[in-house]
């Protein structure tokens, strides 16, 4: 099988599904593209919003951080915006540190694939602010990783928040809205928390996390509705049908950034089978996310 | 060729689902070339009497018998399960699908292993979803678990004549379902929906531990969009051979089409 550009798997205007067996596919073609390729414009980078390079505590980092490249090589995704989480929650400070630093080295060894996410705990926020600016700053990382520790609406979090307004990067927050407690994430926030941070905080660019990432993605999404400086990443396993349409619907294509969260096929094949225009898909796939990163103020 | 054996007709208790009648089905499998589906009610999951979702199955797919393949949804600890059986097999139905999780029984119960039975002594097979949706977005109405791969391990084992197709499942290489050397006979195909084919490549692990003849293609549509399973085909390091047993071969043989 011939490897997946994306100049190959955009430019195409034939229905893409169905070829598992021809060997011809261009992996996010889509079945709604219009007009003629060469009447198009180039297309956008497709940047998966939300992915892991490995702890070192695995001797497996290496190997699986060169699979996670060529996996997405091989489904034409050009960028890769990763963090790197500590295997033990909450984090201290010296291991946030240390997974940004193996992540600084990981952007180094695939250049221009991976974007960094820096990964801190809001709880360590003198810590926190400093790491921050180092890997914006100094390393390049185009945004910052929230997990788990705090609820993104508890007021720990909220110079983590000024301080991405004032570099002018996303925030990547985990999230999950479930029908019962988890017991492993108490402190889980949801669709909710974000759209409640953003009355709060309006100019901040947010984004949350994986809605298919097992939990309810219909209350997410409806969580959303009235909160424009929320975007949804579409990453996770769930490959519910309807999801990415529903989504469309009641946010609108320009809030909703591409997304895999080492899901891969699951993320790249639910945009494939939206329907949606080529354009939409387009945005959904690249060119919102490259938006958001342009507005880094330095 | 493509034949999913992985479909659902009607509604669904906990979500919307589109395509879901035979004739929109049926376009969504033109748009992503699917031949042909075996389809079973997706009402019957969470009706009590799963009979009326096979009678709404076996009318949705009369049109299109030569695309749509019917399997009737049985539950073995209901009253009149033998005559909802015969029924299903007089309309035509060419297998079943289980559901001991959502249906209130264990796949070794008595009952269950007359209807296997039964199932094998008419060459019918016996298609299992490990799970319906996602646990983690399930409603706050109910709390059905994912069925342990070591329950389906104990009914494998316990009935080798019988023909099983294990639907929604994940970790199958840490399982003795997924190692040739575990005894267990080879009267069992997994499907690969939930699968990866990139990363840890559970697929390709599976084919090299147990042969791409015990693999077969489902892309749990509507509830799923069909596009993911498609896609692990793509992008898989096999032989076209191999994807061509998994796409349709293997599962033509076992409903002799």
């Amino acid at each position: 099988m011939l490897p997946f550009t994306r100049r190959r798997f955009l430019k195409t205007t034939a229905a893409a599904a169905g070829t598992a067996l021809a060997g011809a596919s261009q992996l996010l073609a889509t079945d709604t593209a219009s007009g003629p390729a060469a009447s198009r414009p180039e297309p956008v980078r497709v940047i998966d919003c939300h992915a892991h390079l490995h702890h070192h505590s695995s001797s497996a980092w290496k190997e699986n951080d060169r699979k996670l490249i060529d996996a997405g090589e091989k489904l034409g995704i050009d960028q890769l915006c990763c963090s790197i989480l500590t295997p033990k929650r909450p984090a201290t400070a010296a291991a946030f540190r240390e997974c940004n630093k193996w992540l600084a080295e990981g952007i180094q060894r695939f250049p221009g694939r991976v974007l960094g996410y820096c990964y801190v705990n809001p709880g360590y926020t003198s810590e926190a602010l400093d790491e921050i600016r180092r890997c914006v700053l100094d390393r390049g990382f185009i945004g910052i990783k929230l997990y788990n520790e705090y609820f993104c609406t508890e007021p720990v979090v909220f110079p983590i928040v000024e301080l991405a307004i004032e570099l002018g990067v996303p925030i990547l927050h985990h999230a999950g809205h479930a029908h019962y407690f988890l017991e492993d994430q108490p402190r889980i926030s949801d669709g909710g928390h974000l759209a409640e941070l953003s009355r709060r905080y309006p100019e901040a660019k947010l984004i949350c996390a994986h809605v298919c990432g097992g939990g309810d993605w219909e209350w997410t999404i409806e969580a959303l509705r009235h909160a424009p400086g929320v975007f949804l990443d579409t990453s996770g396993s769930v490959t519910d049908e309807g999801m990415v349409e529903m989504a469309a619907r009641v946010l609108g294509v320009d809030r909703l950034v591409f997304g895999c969260d080492m899901s891969m096929t699951a993320g790249v094949g639910k945009i494939r089978g939206a329907d949606l225009s080529a354009q939409d898909k387009e945005k959904i796939l690249g060119g919102n996310l490259e938006k958001l990163l342009r507005r880094r103020k330095t | 060729m493509i034949i999913d054996i992985n479909a659902y007709l009607g509604h669904f208790a906990f979500r919307q689902l589109r395509h879901n009648t035979g004739a929109s089905l049926l376009q969504l499998m033109d748009a992503k070339r699917i031949d042909k589906a075996v389809v079973s009610s997706a009402g019957a999951i969470t009706y009590r009497n799963a009979q009326p979702g096979n009678e709404e199955v076996a009318s949705a797919v009369e049109r299109y018998r030569d695309r749509l393949i019917p399997f009737a949804v049985i539950n073995p600890a209901y009253a009149g399960w033998e005559d909802d059986f015969k029924r299903c097999h007089h309309l035509g139905m060419k297998g079943l699908r289980l559901y001991p999780k959502w249906h209130n029984y264990g796949l070794t119960n008595e009952s269950c292993l007359r209807l296997v039975d039964a199932a094998s002594e008419l060459e019918m097979v016996i298609s299992i979803p490990i799970r319906v949706e996602d646990y983690r977005q399930r409603s706050w109405l109910v709390d059905v678990p994912d069925i342990p791969l070591e329950e389906i391990v104990a009914l494998v084992r316990a009935r080798p004549q019988a023909h099983f197709i294990l639907l929604n499942g994940i970790g199958f290489v840490n399982s003795p379902l997924g190692r040739r050397d575990s005894g267990l006979p080879a009267n069992y195909v997994i499907e690969i929906s939930r699968l990866s084919a990139l990363l840890d490549n559970e697929i390709g692990q599976l084919i090299a531990s147990l042969g791409a003849e015990q693999l077969v293609l489902g892309t749990g549509m509507p509830f799923s969009y069909p596009d993911p399973a498609l896609l692990k085909i793509e992008v898989l390091a096999a032989s076209k051979e191999d994807k061509e047993k998994i796409c349709w071969r293997n599962i033509a043989q076992w409903l002799r089409l």
